[in-house]
């Protein structure tokens, strides 16, 4: 059997789970405007709050997803509060200090459930055509994703959504048509970090679970929403399912170390041509 | 663009969090066992409590204190009591470098078991020879640190390896793949420099035996794209796989592979694979090996040190990182009361004569000041997960 299908359908997944990761980081960077690198640890506590529903019989992470949700909600909506909202004028001020909340969260994971990793088991997986593994926690990345990028993209463009995006737009004018814009964004950022637990808790089968985890999916989402703007949820998926393909075709056809390299190329090329995001120009020259 | 005055924050709960950032970074090494400073000798330990290292650093840093603890159960050293001093190296080569000196300049330990990491270790080995203080390493493999002992005696004499190095590493895999009847491996593991010389030095010994490798590769951590690995492995057909990270990533392959490939038996080189708190979500639909210094029931000594850890942390040793690193303390406590002083240099000479009874065998150091792993009864142990706990497989019995 050609293992060609497996690697497509593999890369389709990474994407998927890219874009999950994604979804919430171009809410932030688009509303709130702050690069919020805590996004990663928003992830890391979805996939514990697996876990630990896991430990209790509650195996499904599309159950975990939405307690994972609401913790994160809160949590993100007092750091918002508190933190964010108050220091966010100062241009280096946030990432530093959304640094130091996720090496404290780290901190704390690890007192709570311990440095060693922990697993959720992912069931076995699905015996597509050909003889393609169809992976369990590939089709709730992938689903996941559409849903969640499907939901921003409708909340985006109805009445509801209205605040977000003149908020987006010029904040200045939402405040003076009588907009809470200090709510909206506390809202939002909670909002975002409520995506990044569930996409955390929807993975959480698919590796280890461990205090670091958040990592390497902030990384990648950074990228994913940097190259397709934060402006079109269907491009950050689309670019998603690219990069995916693109990383595990060079992992598998190359080297699996050309995986990050042929996706940081990839990344460089887009940028290069389109520094605004490869969405950006192709609707919008400002 | 809008140009709002700059202001401090004044929110209860910004204040509390600026709080805690700034109280963060300010994490005091630990001390276990101290005392008053006259009746104590200190040993420092180095070993990453924070960052992705952090597991395997916290197993150290408990296997070290429990052999500091039972070196006090049994008299402490030349009527002293033996106090561990904890330094966090968060897996990087400077903090380690500088922890290291604090140690031994503020601290006063009288010698330094760690670190992890083999990068770390090197730079280590610069501080604490530099100051003439003994250091005894536990799991750092590279062949470098020993390959400078022997070139630089002088200037190493005071480095000694308890742990194997990585061309012994190589030997006892491809002693385990022979006993298996292995023909074709595939080997995978992180693209970091050890890693390498593992797959090397293993590709170069078990060809030796006819055992070749039917696929190797070594992916990213930034990215580390599991799954064409694992339809690679599962397309080069091997009779098993070499896990050679002994990190978390291991357990996320594992996972991976399994869905492509249930049965394939794979071959974890030790770490976070030999977790017990892992083995009941573990896919078990093909053999999972996993090496170690020690396990239960592989001598009296190492089940007596496995039952005692259990009672002290809840959980029983992974065999690797904890059970090295309470060798090196055990042997280094015997190696004082042998030399019946501190000084690095009696010590050293102690070491380099005598033979050391730790949990894993019996520990001779050779001219590089290597500890001769794979002679003698210091040869590890292989392990085979079952639902219902591991059975040692290696060697034979």
């Amino acid at each position: 059997m050609s293992p060609l299908p497996q690697v497509l359908l593999d890369g389709l997944f990474a994407g998927g789970a890219y874009a999950l990761m994604a979804a919430g980081m171009a809410l932030i960077l688009g509303v709130v405007k702050v690069i919020n690198l805590s996004h990663g640890a928003f992830f890391t506590l979805g996939a514990y709050v697996a876990y630990a529903l896991s430990a209790r019989g509650i195996g499904s992470p599309a159950l975990a997803a939405p307690l994972a949700a609401a913790i994160a909600f809160a949590f993100g909506v007092f750091l918002g509060k508190s933190f964010v909202n108050p220091v966010r004028s100062h241009p280096f001020a946030l990432p530093v200090g959304t640094l130091a909340c996720a090496l404290l969260f780290e901190q704390a994971a690890q007192l709570v459930w311990g440095p060693h990793p922990l697993v959720v088991d992912g069931g076995v997986p699905w015996v597509g055509p050909l003889g393609v593994a169809v992976r369990r926690w590939g089709v709730t990345a992938f689903l996941g994703s559409a849903a969640l990028l499907g939901g921003l993209k409708i909340l985006l463009s109805c009445r509801s959504g209205l605040p977000l995006k003149l908020v987006a737009e010029d904040e200045e004018i939402a405040g003076s048509v009588g907009m809470d814009v200090e709510a909206i964004r506390y809202l939002t950022f909670g909002g975002a970090c409520a995506m990044a637990a569930a996409a955390g808790a929807l993975l959480a089968p698919a590796g280890a679970i461990t205090p670091t985890m958040g990592r390497v999916p902030l990384v990648l989402s950074l990228i994913v929403v940097i190259v397709a703007g934060m402006d079109s949820v269907g491009g950050i998926l689309l670019l998603s399912v690219g990069l995916g393909v693109l990383g595990n075709a060079c992992a598998y056809y190359l080297s699996p170390q050309w995986s990050y390299v042929g996706l940081l190329c990839g990344v460089t090329v887009l940028l290069s041509a389109r520094p605004a995001g490869i969405v950006a120009m192709a609707g919008r020259q400002d | 663009m809008s140009a709002r005055p700059h202001r401090i924050p004044q929110s209860p709960g910004s204040l509390i969090v600026l709080a805690a950032l700034f109280l963060y970074p300010v994490s005091p090494s630990l001390t276990h066992a101290a005392g008053p400073s006259g009746d104590i000798v200190r040993v420092g330990v180095l070993a990453p409590l924070s960052g992705p290292y952090a597991a395997g650093g916290t197993s150290f840093v408990q296997a070290a204190t429990l052999a500091a603890e039972q070196a006090n159960a049994e008299g402490g050293v030349l009527g002293r009591r033996v106090a561990v001093v904890v330094a966090d190296t968060q897996g990087r080569v400077d903090v380690a470098k500088s922890e290291a000196l604090r140690l031994i300049s503020r601290e006063k330990v009288a010698a330094i078991v760690g670190a992890y990491l083999s990068e770390e270790t090197v730079g280590v080995m610069e501080v604490a020879s530099a100051h003439r203080t003994v250091l005894i390493v536990p799991v750092a493999a590279t062949a470098e640190i020993t390959d400078r002992v022997r070139d630089e005696g002088d200037r190493y004499r005071y480095v000694f390896r308890i742990g194997y190095s990585i061309p012994q590493w190589a030997e006892l895999v491809a002693a385990f793949l022979a006993d298996r009847s292995v023909r074709r491996y595939a080997f995978v593991g992180a693209g970091i420099r050890w890693n390498r010389e593992l797959g090397e030095n293993l590709e170069r010994i078990a060809a030796q035996a006819g055992i070749v490798p039917a696929y190797t590769a070594y992916y990213s951590p930034g990215n580390p794209a599991f799954d064409p690995v694992a339809v690679g492995v599962a397309g080069s057909e091997p009779d098993l796989v070499v896990l050679g990270d002994p990190g978390r990533s291991s357990v996320s392959f594992l996972k991976r592979l399994r869905e492509v490939a249930p049965g394939l038996p794979a071959f974890s080189i030790g770490g976070a694979l030999g977790d017990a708190r892992l083995a009941a979500a573990i896919p078990l639909s093909g053999p999972v090996y996993v090496q170690a210094a020690a396990w239960r029931g592989a001598s009296p000594a190492a089940t007596e040190y496995v039952e005692r850890y259990e009672r002290r942390y809840g959980a029983p040793p992974v065999g690797y990182s904890d059970t090295l690193p309470y060798d090196a303390v055990t042997v280094l406590v015997a190696a004082w009361r042998k030399a019946g002083s501190l000084d690095a240099a009696a010590v050293a000479s102690a070491l380099e004569k005598g033979a050391f009874q730790g949990v894993s065998g019996t520990y001779r150091f050779d001219a590089a000041h290597q500890a001769r792993w794979g002679t003698g009864d210091l040869r590890g142990t292989v392990v085979r997960w079952e639902r219902d706990g591991a059975r040692i497989v290696f060697p034979p019995r």
